[in-house]
């Protein structure tokens, strides 16, 4: 392979160009972490370090509310939309048939379609069907865009599935739900993880969908931090903010940990 | 049947190991039941304009305690009869039985079968016991019992220490051995084994196939090989079945298949060959150039008749009788030297047995005399 | 025994192809239909009439005597959110292809850990990470009172509620997007190639030109469509940075179903914003069939 010392494969600016755009990329979160601990209410001068935002913030009720919003759907969406998409890849693996590149289309739907046009055909569906925006509409809508985030992983650990490990296990008297059980899904097991813990981001973070079709009470997390940042900025936000990201952060790390390990 | 390699010292194998494989075993039983017998088997895949035939009219019996070669270059179907015996295929037309049992319609897990995979397909997650252990735990065996059975295992295929190991833990020769235990753990009537040796490179692959051979002698289980090398088929099997586009070109013994090859196909296909056209007379082949080449036939006079002639049966000499050839090249390969000669305007490979020094001295050019005992030559069928 | 192998497989797949066709595709269908209804008083929308009116809307309007007037309001508010997607979608591809070869140059252990890098931004909350760039931006912002403490201006700067601030927003936000898709193609690189071209004389310039980028260009245009339709549709990031006088396409949506109770006429913007997306779409699909690294 590749042998970065030789001066062949060396690109002098490209250096300079990547400390750069990780500058680029991580300077404003940064910021935003460093100034959560700014005892200061103006939020551009530092006098003390402090948790008296932290302490706020974990002490208002709205927000661990929507806290618990957030963790119950994320939950509730992230079981469902894996238990689907892991039968999902089961039933498309295998030899093709005509339906597969409909269901590979109807899958990539979620990614490809912007938001908010999901968002509002979401709203105009309930309000035709009469369904009451509440938390069951978010989890339903959680659900589904949920679903190819947990799929993509699941498919592809899968395809890299030796078949012949199938016929070992059927050659040594190994019935088809035996295989499955001792062999399949053992074997798939990292990916449903990660295809888990994708789709269980995914729905922590969504902002746009749910913004529109949850109901009073059935606020989340995000759809909280937007309405105070309308309201104004305060170091409460940054403190929450900080929150949401070393979350995020945390289960990133772990599902892409688990996806190195074979 | 003993399963344990310390049956290996009572056993007379070692001496006929020491004999040299290749070599028919007066001491080995000759088949006595019919393991397999394949009856008019058939496999076309697909249908209609597209459709592939894999195999066309395939008849043969494998005798019980027979190490049994299917033999041919890719394409011409012995993996499809192995996976039709193993059961992931059903044939389209004929039967399979196995000890008078018709295998039509089973599952591979229905069947007392086991195979050895080309690509080892060891089970990833599971250790090396694991492994082993898996045939008999479907089979529902006592934990005891399947305890037992892993540990003679590891014994038979001298991997005894590596129970914990995970596959990717191992060199290709050890996935091989764990493959190989994995199948003969459930004492399959028959073993498949689909060019399972393939994968190995040229030494170790050597030392697996005496490593074989051993433990088809010590377990007598039926062995069904499969492998695109003729070489590798003559040192192993006891029977060798040729295959070509599907069907079946010639069955027999090593020796049978390489001294008495009836077709162009087999003798190009075993060893080297040189192959002479003429035309029948009563004492033998007049050759293009009019020479006479001597053989004993029975063709119709005046009939275009096909002869294949050994390189090592063939000898040189400057003075005395013999068909004249000019000496084309000398090729020096070690054991051996080839010298390419011209006779009746084909090439004609004589191989000599070097002992130290090149065998003969010839020079390019040299008009010599060929001399081809009689019985050296065969007759080849005539192409259908 | 073939069909009730089909009959499983289809079994399998059916949950989630329902959810998603009767939650996803029906409702993108009903909010076609509802497109063509009356607004109601309070919101929502009357049904019974279908009226043209949304449509209508979006290229006239009506004054007191109920003429047409040809009205570019909106119309300015798509052109102005095809400049920001678009200029995103070129800055991001300048400057992610070189970042992702550079990944793509490195060592195996360092490339996984220059990608978690860029995988980490890319799978934490967007709404945080835009409402860390108001805290830069604004007056008294980290930007501002830098710059000032350093003398370089005088009076604060106003880069809040801008187009600047709103198309920074969104480089910063779509940058990992573009990143993923070119670098996945660019490790599957052949580097004997690069060889090769070096061997018969071309230089690194010429390289990259004849050789890189070509074979780079799958994911380019994965990247591409992954930057530009979210862009486009963009919500938030507008309504954070922008501010009334930065409308996207997004926000006049959002005001529809907000301040401004049009409904159906929401649901218009909504589905010309669909059917522009699906029309990229389409033509990505037919000209670049088969190229798989969309659905890294």
């Amino acid at each position: 392979m590749i042998n970065p010392r030789n001066p062949l494969w060396r690109y002098s600016s490209l250096g300079v160009l990547m400390v750069v755009f990780f500058a680029f990329l991580y300077i404003p979160i940064i910021v935003l972490v460093v100034l959560s601990f700014n005892q200061n209410q103006t939020a551009t001068i530092w006098t003390n370090f402090s948790f008296d935002w932290y302490k706020t913030v974990l002490e208002n009720p709205n927000i661990l509310r929507a806290a618990q919003n957030s963790l119950i759907v994320a939950a509730v969406s992230t079981v469902a939309s894996t238990v689907f998409a892991t039968m999902a890849a089961l039933g498309m693996a295998g030899k093709t048939f005509k339906a597969q590149n409909a269901f590979n289309g109807l899958v990539g739907l979620p990614l490809l379609v912007p938001e908010i046009v999901t968002a509002v055909a979401s709203l105009l569906f309930f309000l035709a069907i009469g369904l009451e925006l509440g938390l069951t509409t978010v989890i339903i809508a959680h659900v589904v865009f949920c679903i190819p985030f947990a799929y993509l992983p699941i498919r592809a650990r899968l395809e890299g599935l030796d078949p012949k490990l199938l016929e070992a296990a059927s050659d040594l008297y190994a019935r088809p739900w035996q295989a499955f059980a001792r062999v399949t899904l053992p074997l798939l097991l990292p990916g449903i993880v990660s295809g888990a813990m994708l789709a269980f981001i995914t729905s922590m973070d969504d902002f746009v969908i749910t913004f529109f079709v949850a109901g009073a009470g059935a606020t989340t997390l995000p759809v909280y931090i937007f309405g105070m940042i309308r309201t104004g900025i305060s170091p409460e936000v940054n403190a929450i903010s900080t929150l949401l990201f070393a979350a995020s952060l945390v289960i990133v790390m772990l599902s892409f940990f688990i996806s190195q390990k074979k | 049947m003993g399963v344990s390699a310390r049956a290996s010292k009572r056993t007379p194998y070692s001496a006929t190991r020491r004999a040299g494989f290749g070599v028919e075993f007066a001491l080995k039983m000759t088949a006595d039941a019919n393991a397999l017998v394949i009856q008019n088997i058939g496999m076309v895949f697909g249908s209609g304009v597209g459709a592939i035939t894999a195999l066309e009219d395939v008849s043969l019996t494998i005798g019980s305690n027979e190490f049994f070669t299917l033999l041919g270059p890719s394409g011409c179907g012995k993996t499809t009869l192995l996976r039709l015996i193993a059961g992931f295929e059903q044939p389209s037309t004929g039967s399979i039985s196995l000890y008078g049992q018709h295998l039509e319609g089973l599952m591979p897990f229905e069947r007392p079968v086991n195979t050895v995979f080309q690509s080892y397909a060891l089970f990833p997650h599971m250790s090396v016991s694991q492994n082993i252990a898996f045939g008999l735990e479907m089979q529902r065996k006592p934990k005891l019992e399947i305890q037992k059975i892993v540990a003679d295992m590891l014994e038979l295929v001298r991997l005894t220490g590596f129970e914990a190991r995970k596959p990717a833990q191992l060199s290709g020769g050890q996935q091989q051995r764990v493959a190989l235990a994995r199948a003969l753990a459930n004492r399959p009537k028959v073993l498949l084994l689909d060019e399972s040796l393939s994968a190995l490179d040229a030494k170790l692959r050597k030392e697996m196939q005496l490593e074989l051979k051993r433990l088809q002698l010590e377990t007598g289980i039926t062995f069904v090989f499969v492998t695109h090398d003729q070489e590798e088929a003559l040192t192993m099997s006891d029977r060798i079945a040729v295959m070509k586009n599907g069907k079946l070109e010639q069955i027999g013994t090593p020796t049978e298949i390489y001294d008495f090859p009836r077709s162009r196909y087999v003798a190009d296909f075993i060893g080297e060959t040189n192959f002479l056209t003429g035309i029948a007379e009563a004492n033998g082949l007049r050759l293009p150039d009019a020479q006479l080449l001597e053989v004993l036939h029975s063709r119709p006079l005046g009939a275009n008749v096909d002869v294949a002639v050994r390189p090592e049966r063939a000898q040189i000499t400057q003075e005395g009788a013999g068909l004249n050839a000019v000496v084309r090249e000398v090729v020096y390969v070690g054991t051996d030297t080839v010298v390419y000669l011209e006779i009746a305007a084909e090439v004609f490979r004589v191989r000599m047995q070097n002992h130290g020094g090149a065998a003969k001295i010839v020079s390019v050019g040299e008009q010599i005399k060929l001399v081809i005992p009689p019985d050296a030559v065969r007759v080849l069928e005539a192409e259908s | 025994m073939k069909r009730s192998r089909m009959l499983g497989r289809y079994a399998l797949i059916s949950p989630a192809a329902m959810l998603i066709f009767v939650f996803m595709l029906l409702p993108m269908l009903l909010m076609a239909l509802m497109s063509w209804l009356e607004p109601g008083q309070f919101g929502g929308v009357k049904w019974g009439n279908y009226t043209p009116e949304a449509y209508v809307k979006f290229l006239f309007d009506r004054d007191l005597s109920d003429v047409l007037l040809f009205d570019t309001d909106y119309l300015s508010i798509f052109s102005r959110s095809f400049q920001l997607a678009l200029v995103t979608t070129v800055l991001t591809l300048l400057v992610a292809f070189p970042v992702a070869f550079y990944i793509a140059l490195q060592t195996p252990k360092h490339r996984t850990w220059l990608m978690l890098l860029i995988t980490i931004p890319f799978w934490t909350n967007l709404l945080v990470r835009t409402y860390a760039w108001i805290l830069l931006l604004r007056n008294g912002g980290l930007i501002d009172s830098s710059l000032h403490s350093l003398g370089v201006t005088a009076t604060p700067i106003n880069l809040m509620y801008t187009p600047i601030a709103v198309q920074i927003g969104l480089i910063y936000a779509f940058l990992p997007f573009m990143v993923l898709p070119i670098y996945t193609s660019l490790e599957k690189l052949d580097w004997r190639l690069l060889e090769a071209a070096y061997d018969l004389y071309a230089n690194r310039w010429q390289t990259m030109r004849r050789i890189v980028i070509p074979l780079a260009a799958p994911g380019m245009v994965a990247g591409c469509i992954l930057v530009f339709v979210p862009a486009l549709g963009t919500f938030f990031i507008p309504e954070l940075l922008g501010g009334a006088k930065t409308l996207m396409i997004g926000n006049l949506i959002q005001q529809q179903f907000g301040v401004s109770r049009n409904w159906p006429f929401g649901a218009a913007l909504s589905f010309a914003l669909l059917a522009v997306v699906l029309t990229f779409m389409l033509i990505y699909a037919l000209r670049f069939r088969g190229k798989g690294t969309l659905t890294q």
